[in-house]
């Protein structure tokens, strides 16, 4: 077994780490742009009156359809119907947008509407608007609060990137089946493959909850669940 | 782009295909149930395994949640799709094969209970240690306290939770197409392939997808609310 792995898995290791970083990199602008879509759709839903049911169909929506559907769906509709995205990595970056932006939506309302009413009293009372509110004094908070929740939506949104190597996304999956096919020995591969999975995943939501305890200590939330 | 809009949304083509992928979407139900009810037989067990008073067996435990909650369960499908018999093979000294709906149910099964495993951890430790002091103090065995005095509140609690947690998991049924199980998105693509539509048939894939588990999580949700406020106390 060692010696299949000496043979298979180490001559190829540039490859799979090249496909490592486009797995980082597929996974970090479409986390970027979950975070935008999903605090776009929560503030919709909460103060726009008008377009609230519009924003409360689109999270259900991204929360409701499988991952798999939406990335098929992004790759194989959306260029005809929309005229974007043109390329796969652009499919799959938007297709797990989507999927997390309706998590993390529903994140941030719970933790908005987790603060008590007086502190939005007391802002208005010291005279911010409420643009100035919501920067200084919601935004920071909720963040805050909701941290766990947020490194446990990025880890997610990883490992549900390993599905873009279905569109022929070259990330660290699909390296790992190309190499399955050519050589057909399966073990040491798909071990290895799976193995660097776990520990970018256990790196990152322990560097995660790191970041996120140090704030929390730092601005006094650490007593908060 | 509005035509391309019509056509997506007129799913009469989608509707033509009903009978292949109704079939299609009961081999997700097969495989949810099946994979739901391996996760809940091992998340309970891992679950009380990791409350144990053996630092081994907590060690151990634990290391098995962590395993399966950080494992992607694309690449546990796969792995156990093409791994797992080989090692099975080469130990055995026997060819062995997985069908692919077992390989499904053991990998998601395995997948979903490193995370309910968390949630019945949590929900029997939200039963306060009076309740078992005091079961205890009337001479009831461990099994008993378990079976009345804990199970009954530590299963209300998780209940929300573990909804989650079968969404998600139903949700993941949708990749098994992958290791060529005939679900709802392997009809969804071969029709795709005959008819060269992909328009109609996807939109109405994620249409189907999305009517499904909201009815299904409200019906859920508001079956056992009346169930959970009984025992409430």
């Amino acid at each position: 077994m060692l010696d299949n792995f000496n043979h298979l898995v180490l001559p190829n290791i540039n490859l799979l780490l090249r496909g490592l970083s486009v797995t980082a990199y597929v996974c970090f602008f479409a986390f970027l742009l979950a975070i935008a879509l999903g605090s776009v759709a929560c503030l919709v839903r909460l103060y726009v009156p008008f377009i609230r049911v519009v924003a409360i169909g689109y999270i259900e929506f991204c929360r409701a359809t499988p991952i798999f559907v939406q990335l098929l769906w992004v790759n194989y509709v959306w260029p005809e119907l929309f005229g974007f995205p043109k390329t796969v990595v652009g499919a799959g970056i938007i297709a797990l947008a989507l999927q997390s932006s309706g998590y993390l939506a529903e994140t941030f309302r719970s933790g908005i509407e987790g603060l008590s009413k007086g502190q939005r009293d007391a802002g208005l009372a010291v005279g911010m608007t409420n643009l100035q509110i919501m920067r200084r004094i919601v935004m920071p908070q909720v963040v805050l609060v909701m941290a766990p929740s947020i490194v446990n939506q990025m880890t997610v949104v990883i490992k549900s990137s390993t599905l873009v190597s279905v569109i022929a996304i070259p990330d660290l999956m699909y390296e790992a089946l190309k190499l399955v096919n050519t050589w057909f020995e399966p073990i040491e591969i798909l071990t290895s493959t799976a193995l660097m999975y776990i520990v970018a995943i256990f790196l990152i939501s322990i560097l995660a909850k790191r970041v996120s305890d140090h704030f929390r200590s730092k601005f006094g939330l650490a007593g908060l669940v | 782009m509005l035509g391309s809009l019509r056509e997506s949304l007129d799913l009469t083509l989608f509707w033509e295909y009903r009978a292949i992928l109704l079939r299609g979407l009961l081999e997700n139900v097969y495989i949810f149930l099946g994979g739901a009810m391996l996760a809940m037989i091992l998340a309970f067990a891992i679950g009380v395994a990791r409350l144990s008073r053996r630092w081994t067996v907590r060690v151990l435990s634990t290391g098995y949640a962590e395993l399966f909650r950080n494992t992607p369960e694309y690449v546990l499908l796969i792995w156990v799709y093409y791994v797992l018999p080989v090692i099975f093979s080469r130990l055995l000294a026997t060819r062995f094969n997985f069908s692919p709906y077992a390989a499904a149910i053991l990998a998601l099964g395995a997948s979903y209970s490193g995370f309910m495993s968390e949630t019945v951890r949590a929900g029997i430790l939200s039963v306060p240690r009076e309740h078992t002091e005091a079961a205890m103090s009337l001479g009831m065995s461990k099994w008993m306290i378990m079976r009345r005095i804990i199970a009954p509140q530590a299963i209300r609690r998780m209940l929300p939770e573990a909804l989650n947690q079968f969404v998600s998991l139903f949700k993941a049924t949708t990749f098994v197409s992958l290791i060529a199980v005939e679900d709802l998105m392997y009809k969804v693509s071969m029709i795709t392939v005959h008819e060269m539509r992909p328009l109609p048939l996807y939109t109405g894939a994620a249409l189907v997808y999305c009517a499904i588990i909201v009815a299904a999580a409200q019906l859920i949700q508001h079956l056992s609310d009346r169930w959970r406020r009984r025992g409430w106390a």
